[in-house]
């Protein structure tokens, strides 16, 4: 670690204009954004920055003087990410500044061709992509919908959600991105979406999968029984002696994807009674099975 | 895309230098749906216009100046770029 005093070349002694004055006069020559050629001016201008951070601050100045610290201890991250000069290398934007060359573009020869061309170039860049998440309902996801994004820097988006999109799925909204800093087309809209749970349905590739709970006595004699799908209730039938965890298959109740309309699959769960039922208790009390059925017997 | 709001905290301004900043066209955001839209570059512009202002002492007046003779360097270091480019794709081959 190079001595800051060094760096910025004063003494030990300098006073705070002097610091201040170097330091200016560093900068003005170090500053990467001065030297768009010189790859090794933003380590010099850090170096140099640092120093400054070092010995501009009273406290921090006379902790190192002490000895307290050491160079590298006031060293701070760097003052940008990326430079000006990353982003101007780059043609295309509005700060381009194309009549230094002007007189030069004028010609027929090679050179001049070249200038034209990539004048032209910058004044067709499309504008940039922009990107966005939109959270949506469930039933939406796979009925398809149109939805409203409220944009952050003010107005709106229509995005219509064709049926059975995926979570994490992209929309490409053409043309809805940023206007092109020049006269080009603009950019795109791109839409991340985001599927919210549903209460009671889950989605696995087409297929939707439902837990319908069912009473005993439905379970027990078989009914039919409501069932909800995604366009509304059908009704479905419930066989005889059905257990928890049996599956019942709702064709084409699934979702409608490019490949494949999916099914639904309702997997039936059987649930005693919350309330007190004094004649279901009395009769199970007297009642003696016929069978040996015993559910534990694989354990 | 960065939004106003963000942006005045990223680039450490009020909103009052900002507005003097674009009615100079130091800055130049996009506008979209009559809001203004800044960039990354606008980003490292405002951070450059700050470091030319705070540390070297570059006044209200010569940072006009500054930054135009910045942005014609850079066009012509593109030029330049791309001339060299051209003729090193033209130059024929050693056989």
């Amino acid at each position: 670690m190079k001595d800051p005093y060094e760096i910025l070349g004063i003494a030990k002694t300098a006073s705070a204009e002097e610091i201040r004055t170097a330091y200016r006069k560093l900068a003005k020559k170090l500053h990467p954004d001065l030297n768009p050629g010189d790859k090794q001016a933003e380590e010099r201008f850090k170096e140099v920055a640092g120093a400054n951070d070092l010995l501009s601050d009273q406290e921090k100045r006379r902790r190192f003087d002490a000895g307290e610290i050491d160079a590298s201890g006031a060293e701070r991250a760097p003052p940008n990410a990326r430079y000006y000069r990353d982003y101007a290398a780059e043609g295309g934007h509005p700060y381009e500044g194309q009549s230094a060359y002007g007189d030069f573009a004028q010609g027929d020869d090679l050179f001049a061709e070249l200038l034209r061309r990539s004048a032209e170039q910058a004044r067709r860049r499309p504008g940039a992509d922009l990107h966005y998440e939109l959270p949506i309902d469930f039933l939406d996801a796979v009925n398809g919908a149109t939805n409203t994004i409220t944009l952050p820097q003010g107005g709106t988006l229509d995005v219509t959600i064709p049926a059975g999109v995926e979570d994490g799925q992209t929309l490409r909204l053409r043309g809805k991105g940023a206007p092109s800093p020049g006269e080009g087309q603009p950019g795109d809209a791109l839409v991340q979406i985001v599927v919210k749970p549903h209460r009671y349905f889950t989605r696995e590739g087409a297929d939707i999968l439902l837990d319908l709970p069912i009473s005993v006595k439905e379970a027990a004699l078989g009914a039919e029984v409501r069932t909800p799908t995604t366009t509304g209730s059908v009704m479905l039938k419930i066989p005889k002696r059905s257990n928890t965890g049996d599956m019942l298959r709702l064709r084409g109740k699934g979702v409608k994807t490019r490949g494949r309309t999916g099914d639904e699959l309702v997997k039936l769960k059987v649930m005693m009674p919350t309330e007190v039922e004094p004649e279901l208790d009395a009769f199970l009390a007297d009642w003696k099975p016929a069978g040996t059925y015993d559910p534990r017997k694989e354990m | 895309m960065i939004t106003e709001r963000e942006f005045l905290e990223r680039a450490r301004l009020d909103s009052r230098t900002l507005s003097v900043w674009i009615e100079e066209e130091w800055l130049i955001p996009a506008r979209a749906a009559d809001e203004l839209a800044f960039t990354d570059m606008d980003l490292a512009r405002a951070n450059l216009i700050r470091d030319l202002k705070d540390n070297m002492g570059v006044n209200h007046e010569g940072l006009g100046i500054v930054l135009h003779l910045l942005d014609q360097m850079h066009a012509l270091r593109r030029a330049l770029a791309a001339a060299l480019e051209s003729a090193h794709d033209r130059r024929p081959s050693p056989d």
